[in-house]
């Protein structure tokens, strides 16, 4: 499998390249296989077939003979030749011996011994010779009688001593006894020293009784002269091997005679044949009998040669002979080897040229797409205008290009486009490298916020903004490896040495493989909203002074402390007086400045208790109509921020036409204040469910109620409400109800708590509507109230 | 010095204490000087007198604990008794721990107030004889000469070695000699003995 980051260029060369080295490799190796194989084969068939010849040859050169004997056989049998009629038979078989060039002789001999021969007499007088043994009354004659091709005599001797009787010959007593055509084994004649042999075939009278042999002598020298003349390779010979082993036909006709030690000759056996090659192949046919049963074809090795074989019986019984044929290998095979050397080196050559032209093929396929990746680079790197028109290419690189183009284009626009939202965003955006947080870009506001150029932003870190207070929390802001976004409200050290409070949001932005690319980190500068913030706490900080610390106790306090100023002169001038009293004279004058100074300073305690006692009453006057809804707004600012760090949620449902109220905005407020107060405090321990407090304001005729309830643990019935000093709150001066009741109370309503209400606390308390409807927004009284009451802590 | 009289100073934004309070302590023979507020008292007040400050606890601008804090800072010794009119154990502990003498609630009886006020004086007057008494023993001691200021020296350093003997041979001079400086240190320094010198110079 090619691996997909592979250059297209590399897998078109290596896919042409290498199939067609592939497919020339093959075709080589194949022809190289198969040829050789082919050839063996061929030579095999060939080696057959010059035995199949071979035997054909032979067939061809005996069957003659045969029919020639048994011709005359039949002849004399049938008295068509008499067979006591030597000079008729004479002239048969001369006839005979003319028509077969491979006859040597032919004769008869009858049961009598008389004998007559026909033989070939190349040395003597004439071409032709007979002999006739005949016995003419008692007496053996011997006569031999030359003729030339026309059967005219010649010559003629007598020769009586010659001891020659047929009836003592092999080729008689093999035909009388078997009373068949019968063939010798092969043997060198005495006469003409050639290899031969003899067959005979019996005359029979018409009782069956064997009257005489007639036999026919067979050079088989032929034979090696035409085994001499077969082409089989260059090498390669064909050879006759007997069934007793003698080799009787090689293309060398002389290695097959040997002499015998009484100077007769004999064939040479074949392992004893002076052909080195023959007889490493053939002598097992010798040891095994010199005979095969069937056709065998094998190989084996001479010399370091390799030699292919073929070894045919002739068939049928007459001839018990076997065709052996050999020849080297090479004699076949060498012109293909040969031939095969060049193959290859062709072969490789047509490697090289078509590798070299693939490659040069594989280039042109890949080169527009090379242009197109260098091209695509380029846009992607926007050094080209992607509306440029590309140049010829495939059609499927346009449309990727159209693609390809078109999202550039989109993505130079997104980029164009996060650039300019960058640049000209309204918070601080600044880039940031993970964990160092070491400045990348920062935008124009960032700057501004910062008081760094961003020059000098680039030089910088994270942490060089950082207020020194606030250092740790700056260090966590540039996120090495968290997911999450930081949010947060710090401390910054501007350029300028000031230091304000930002708020700083930082996310990590991660790449496709999710490696962190860098930090986005906005900030805005929260340092007036901060500061107004601080006024608020303080605010309700001080309006929580005074409402909590029950008003009423305070109040009390501070009127106690002025009612022992008076209280003071008091005792010390009547302790003044008595001293005076006690001495002599007294100094009535003084006296008199004493008593006058008691007496104005028990008028100032009276009036100091009477400022006490009023200041319940005080206002009652300041009664105004307001708009309760509004009123419950205001009030709700100053008890929110410990309601959120109680965790508690404050509802309001006042309905829409809720009418205005008629009484002390202030007092109301805080008697508000203080009910909301009681309820965040019971909830802000041991409580599960969502704390949530909800004031209702209903309108019913002239009066209107307005109920704060909470879901907290409820109201302890052992707990006398509305009296001071019992309190369920641990740090409670238990003021608060009492006192709330009062105002109540001086505002023409009324304060109960409602213990009818299980699910926690309910308070109601009732108002007067106001008598009549003025437009309390405009009414410039309310607001001055409202920041006396303020003032007031 | 030593007999010069004892002012009691008095700071309290009240009107009427301040005069009720004033009357009462001139009748009772002291020399009074009152202060409306805590500024006008440390403007007055270089520190070059003594006596007690009779202080209000709860003031506008700055309070009692406040004038008695900066009083310290500024070394004056006064004795100060804090009169308050809503005492409480934080604030009296508050001024004592600052070196009151005592913290009275308003309104208080006058017989506790000059009782505590004299035993202040009394003390003050106590501590300012110690003071005179030391300082004319130095003076004393200075009119000396060199030879006799070594002699009383060697006695300081070697309370064993008293005998004119001893002393002589200490000095290298004559024993005659030693009891001649020694009747003179005596005369000067105003002392019956030696042993009397040596508890007078280590003092």
């Amino acid at each position: 499998m090619l691996g997909m980051n592979k250059s297209l260029g590399m897998v078109i060369a290596i896919c042409l390249a290498g199939l067609q080295f592939l497919a020339v490799l093959a075709v080589v190796f194949s022809s190289y296989i198969s040829s050789e194989r082919a050839l063996i084969g061929h030579a095999r068939d060939l080696l057959h077939d010059v035995g199949v010849n071979t035997i054909e040859h032979s067939r061809w050169f005996l069957q003659p003979a045969k029919d020639a004997a048994e011709l005359a056989a039949r002849l004399a049998e049938n008295q068509v030749i008499v067979s006591e009629d030597l000079s008729q038979l004479e002239q048969f078989l001369f006839q005979q011996l003319r028509l077969a060039s491979q006859f040597s002789g032919l004769y008869y001999g009858a049961e009598d011994g008389s004998f007559v021969f026909v033989m070939r007499s190349p040395d003597g007088p004439g071409p032709f010779r007979t002999k006739f043994i005949s016995t003419e009354n008692g007496a053996r004659k011997v006569e031999l009688v030359w003729r030339d091709a026309d059967f005219r005599i010649v010559e003629t001797r007598r020769d009586d001593a010659d001891p020659y009787d047929p009836r003592t010959r092999p080729w008689f007593v093999r035909a009388k006894d078997t009373r068949e055509t019968v063939w010798t084994d092969p043997y060198i004649f005495y006469s003409s020293q050639q290899p031969g042999i003899t067959l005979s075939a019996p005359v029979q009278n018409t009782t069956g009784e064997v009257k005489g042999v007639v036999g026919v002598d067979i050079e088989i020298g032929m034979i090696s002269h035409f085994l001499a003349r077969l082409q089989i390779g260059d090498r390669g010979r064909a050879l006759i091997i007997n069934r007793n082993g003698d080799v009787i036909a090689h293309p060398l006709i002389d290695l097959i005679r040997t002499t015998n030690v009484d100077g007769t000759l004999r064939f040479v056996n074949i392992a004893d044949f002076d052909d080195p090659v023959a007889r490493t192949a053939f002598s097992a046919i010798a040891a095994g009998g010199g005979q095969v049963g069937s056709e065998a074809p094998s190989e084996f090795s001479y010399e370091g040669e390799q030699y292919v074989t073929a070894i045919l019986p002739m068939p049928g019984e007459i001839l018990p002979w076997t065709i052996a044929v050999y020849a080297p290998e090479d004699d076949f095979t060498a012109a293909i080897k040969r031939n095969r050397a060049m193959n290859i080196w062709i072969a490789a050559a047509v490697a090289l040229v078509t590798g070299l032209i693939s490659l040069a093929l594989a280039n042109a396929i890949h080169k527009p797409f090379r242009d197109f990746a260098l091209r695509s680079a380029m846009l992607s790197r926007g050094e080209i205008d992607p509306n440029e028109k590309l140049p010829r290419t495939y059609h499927e690189l346009e449309r990727a290009n159209a693609a390809l183009s078109e999202q550039i284009v989109a993505r130079q626009r997104s980029e164009a486009e996060y650039l300019q939202t960058f640049r000209l965003a309204p918070q601080g955006v600044a880039h940031v490298v993970p964990g160092s947080g070491a400045f990348i870009r920062a935008n124009e506001r960032f700057c501004a916020i910062s008081g760094y150029s961003a020059g000098e932003l680039a030089h910088m870190q994270l942490t060089d903004l950082a207020a020194p207070e606030d250092l740790p929390v700056w260090r966590s802001v540039a996120l090495k490896d968290a997911s999450v976004a930081v949010h947060r409200q710090i401390r910054c050290r501007r350029k300028d040495g000031e230091v304000i409070w930002v708020s700083i949001n930082a996310i990590l932005i991660h790449g496709q493989g999710q490696e962190p690319l860098y930090t986005v980190v906005t900030m805005d500068d929260i340092t007036y909203k901060k500061r107004a913030e601080g006024q608020i706490r303080q605010l309700s900080r001080e309006l929580s002074h005074l409402s909590r610390g029950n008003t009423m106790g305070q109040m009390a306090a501070g009127l106690a402390h002025e009612l022992n100023q008076p209280l003071t002169a008091i005792a010390q001038n009547a302790d003044t007086a008595l001293h005076l009293l006690g001495q002599k004279p007294t100094d009535v004058a003084e006296l008199n400045e004493i008593l006058s100074e008691i007496s104005q300073q028990s008028l100032r305690s009276g009036e100091i208790i009477r400022a006490l006692r009023g200041f319940i009453m005080r206002d009652e006057g300041a009664r105004i109509a307001f708009d309760f809804g509004m009123l419950l707004t205001q009030t709700m600012l100053l008890v929110q921020a410990e309601a959120t760090e109680a965790g508690v949620t404050i509802e309001t449902a006042v309905p829409a036409d809720m009418p205005m109220l008629e009484g002390n905005r202030v007092q109301v407020a805080q008697v508000l204040v203080n009910l909301l107060r009681n309820a965040i405090e019971a909830m802000s321990t041991g409580v599960d469910t969502d704390r949530l407090v909800t004031v209702r304001a209903t309108a019913h005729g002239r009066q209107a109620t307005i109920e704060v309830e909470d879901n907290g643990p409820g109201i302890s019935p052992d707990i006398t409400l509305f009296t001071q000093f019992d309190t369920s709150k641990p740090n409670g001066m238990g003021l608060g109800l009492s006192i709330c009741r009062s105002i109540v109370e001086a505002n023409g309503g009324t304060l109960i708590h409602d213990d009818s209400y299980v699910g926690g606390a309910r308070f109601c308390f009732t108002l007067p509507v106001a008598r009549e409807v003025r437009d309390v927004t405009e009414h410039p009284e309310t607001k001055e109230h409202l920041a006396e009451g303020a003032d007031a802590t | 010095m030593p007999d010069s009289p004892l002012t009691i100073f008095l700071v309290d934004d009240d009107d009427a204490i301040r005069s009720s309070l004033s009357r009462a302590l001139k009748t009772r023979g002291f020399d009074v000087e009152a202060h409306a507020s805590a500024f006008s008292f440390l403007e007055s007040y270089g520190g070059s007198r003594q006596g007690c400050l009779i202080l209000d606890y709860g003031m506008p601008g700055m309070d009692g604990l406040e004038l008695q804090a900066r009083l310290n800072e500024l070394g004056h010794e006064l004795s100060i008794i804090f009169i308050t009119g809503h005492g409480g154990v934080p604030e009296s502990v508050q001024a004592i721990k600052g070196g009151a003498v005592d913290f009275l609630e308003k309104p208080f009886s006058q017989a506790i107030l000059i009782e505590r006020l004299e035993a202040a004086c009394a003390q003050i007057r106590e501590s300012r004889q110690r003071t005179a008494d030391a300082r004319a023993r130095l003076a004393r001691i200075d009119r000396l000469t060199p030879r006799e200021r070594e002699i009383v020296d060697h006695i300081v350093a070697h309370p064993s070695e008293i005998s004119s003997k001893a002393i002589a041979a200490r000095l290298g001079v004559s024993p005659r000699t030693v009891d001649h400086h020694r009747a003179r240190i005596l005369e000067k320094l105003g002392a019956s003995s030696l042993v009397e010198v040596l508890a007078m110079a280590t003092r």
